[in-house]
């Protein structure tokens, strides 16, 4: 195992699930925050048709199919956006909550990604490229090379900077958007400025997680490090290390065994971590809750008995 | 320079949420130092009222003025009108402590980018003071009661010392005592010459706490000196039906007898069953 570390290759991949992690952990706290899970997972899911028409136009305008993340990230962006937009659309205009148009909206844009994938693996002759594509469902972080990881670093340190710059607006819109809005911080570009970062967020770590399994990665950190503490500065460092320390998890995984996909050997570490932080986190931990009450009704039986 | 004597001018006031009229025409003139009631029923559009003059809400039809300057003006607003909005419209589970949440309150003045630094912490504690939380400063605010969490909604606003505040129904679900402390810090407010709107739902105690009083129900029904607006007739006009129990005039105390008139009863209860997901409008 050790040297793997000093495989150039790995190391590549290394940096870049790490910073995958990271930055879906800082983000992912603001969309916990906000209650935007299933936006999250609707962006995620609906980049998968992104992704295959960016790849198609590449193949259409070069003669062969292009997996860089320089042409599948936009691809993806444009179509999680779009999703959003679309839903905000046609819950504007007609009496489909929000909640069910997001969900119908993942159905329609996943779905037709999807078949898309499908198409293009059977085609006759081969689409020049494809193999490979189906990766992008579930994540191959192996599949990452130095260009990849100079788009990752650039926007992953993009939206984090934006983070930090925007800190103290961020939090007081997602604490209270109403009082936010009367010192004079417009709602919709906060809002707008938060949904970028946040699509951004996801998209970088597509492949090395996955379009299905992004999600996990935005808010399992997010929701374990909110056991641990109580203040939003402190949260968001914590879910940003747990987040890097699944993607390491994964590309060490998936490095040591090779045709496992990342995707899920992530959310696996995520699940890990939520689980022990939900059960053993000091106040508002179950344990510390359970042994609370108990010691509260004993403390109750003891007075009655006094009286 | 000459002071306007006007703190507040809201002329022609239409707003709808999905085509659907919150509020229509509304005039209302709030005088500088006055502390104004705004009382109507449940779904009247108090909230609105108070959410479209401080700029949150954009209305169809209509002006506000603060001081004798457009709301839509950069600063006339966020920089005269302190805020409190109704406790329950924030998720209180949210991960920050009282001091931070009270801070928040320098934000305004700070603008853009700024932090808040040693100076703005002063500010905070000393609000805190006032409504007496300071032991409380390093609280996650989950933790905190009703009445605890109104105290420190109401410190964020002073820590923004505008001549004017807006409260959004300061005493729902709050404990006497706070209610009290409360009501003592806001006539020290009128007493320093700030004019006060405030959201307000016990009909008995509004003689009491207010010196002005609007009349809401989608329109203003009346509006100007409590001996002059808060009459059981302009009551009844409001709520749309006699009322026992106001406190003021013959109906002040009276036994507690449901009055049925046509197919509806009518009391003095703020929870009107027509609307029942509350006054969030």
């Amino acid at each position: 195992m050790f040297e793997l570390f000093n495989d150039y290759t790995f190391r590549t991949v290394l940096m870049g699930t790490v910073g995958v992690g990271t930055v879906s952990g800082a983000l992912g706290c603001f969309a916990y925050l906000r209650k935007q899970s299933l936006i999250g997972d609707v962006v995620a899911h609906s980049s998968l048709l992104g992704i295959m028409l960016f790849f198609l136009a590449s193949y259409l305008i070069t003669g062969q199919g292009s997996k860089s993340l320089f042409v599948l990230i936009p691809g993806a962006i444009v179509a999680g956006t779009t999703a959003l937009i679309l839903t905000r659309a046609i819950v504007g205009r007609t009496k489909l909550k929000n909640d069910a148009g997001l969900g119908v909206m993942l159905a329609i844009f996943f779905g037709t990604g999807i078949f898309l994938l499908r198409v293009v693996e059977r085609t006759d002759p081969p689409i020049p490229g494809r193999r490979g594509l189906e990766d992008y469902l579930f994540g191959m972080a192996a599949a990452m090379t130095q260009d990849d990881l100079w788009m990752i670093g650039a926007l992953g340190l993009a939206s984090i900077l934006v983070m930090l710059l925007f800190w103290k607006e961020f939090k007081v819109f997602t604490f209270d958007p109403q009082f936010s809005q009367s010192i004079g911080f417009p709602a919709k570009t906060l809002d707008t400025l938060l949904m970028i970062i946040l699509v951004v967020g996801i998209v970088i770590g597509i492949q090395s997680v996955g379009v299905v399994l992004m999600i996990a990665l935005l808010i399992t950190p997010a929701s374990a490090a909110r056991q641990w503490t109580h203040r939003l500065s402190r949260m968001v460092i914590l879910s940003a290390m747990l987040g890097g320390l699944c993607g390491a998890t994964g590309s060490i995984v998936s490095a040591l065994y090779s045709g496992i996909p990342t995707g899920p050997v992530i959310v696996l570490a995520a699940t890990l971590i939520f689980l022990v932080s939900l059960v053993f986190a000091p106040r508002r931990g179950v344990l510390a809750r359970w042994l609370k009450r108990k010691h509260e009704t004993k403390q109750a039986k003891l007075e009655r008995r006094a009286v | 320079m000459n002071e306007p004597a006007t703190a507040i001018q809201v002329k022609g006031l239409t707003v709808a949420y999905d085509a659907k009229p919150v509020l229509w025409n509304v005039d209302l003139t709030v005088p500088r130092g006055a502390m104004m009631g705004v009382i109507g029923p449940n779904g009247a559009g108090k909230s609105t009222l108070l959410k479209t003059v401080l700029g949150i809400v954009t209305p169809i039809a209509g002006s506000v003025e603060v001081f004798g300057q457009s709301n839509r003006s950069s600063h006339s607003a966020r920089t005269n009108i302190g805020y409190v909005p109704q406790r329950a419209s924030v998720d209180w589970d949210f991960p920050t402590t009282v001091l931070d949440l009270v801070l928040m309150g320098t934000y305004g003045r700070l603008g853009w980018f700024r932090r808040p630094g040693a100076k703005q912490r002063q500010e905070a504690l000393a609000a805190l003071e006032k409504v007496e939380m300071t032991d409380f400063a390093n609280r996650q605010i989950g933790e905190l009661s009703g009445g605890q969490q109104q105290r420190i909604f109401l410190a964020r606003a002073f820590v923004q010392d505008a001549p004017i505040y807006f409260l959004d129904e300061p005493f729902a679900a709050v404990d006497a005592t706070t209610e009290k402390a409360i009501v003592g810090l806001l006539h020290e407010l009128r007493a320093h010459g700030k004019t006060l709107v405030v959201v307000h739902h016990d009909l008995t105690t509004v003689a009491e706490y207010f010196d002005h009083v609007a009349l809401i129900n989608r329109v203003a029904i009346a509006s100007g000196p409590i001996q002059d607006s808060f009459t059981p007739d302009l009551l009844e006009k409001t709520y749309g039906g006699p009322l026992r129990n106001c406190g003021i005039g013959d109906c002040s105390f009276a036994p507690v007898v449901p009055v049925t008139i046509g197919n509806h009863t009518n009391s003095t209860s703020t929870e009107s069953p027509s609307n029942p997901e509350g006054d969030n409008v």
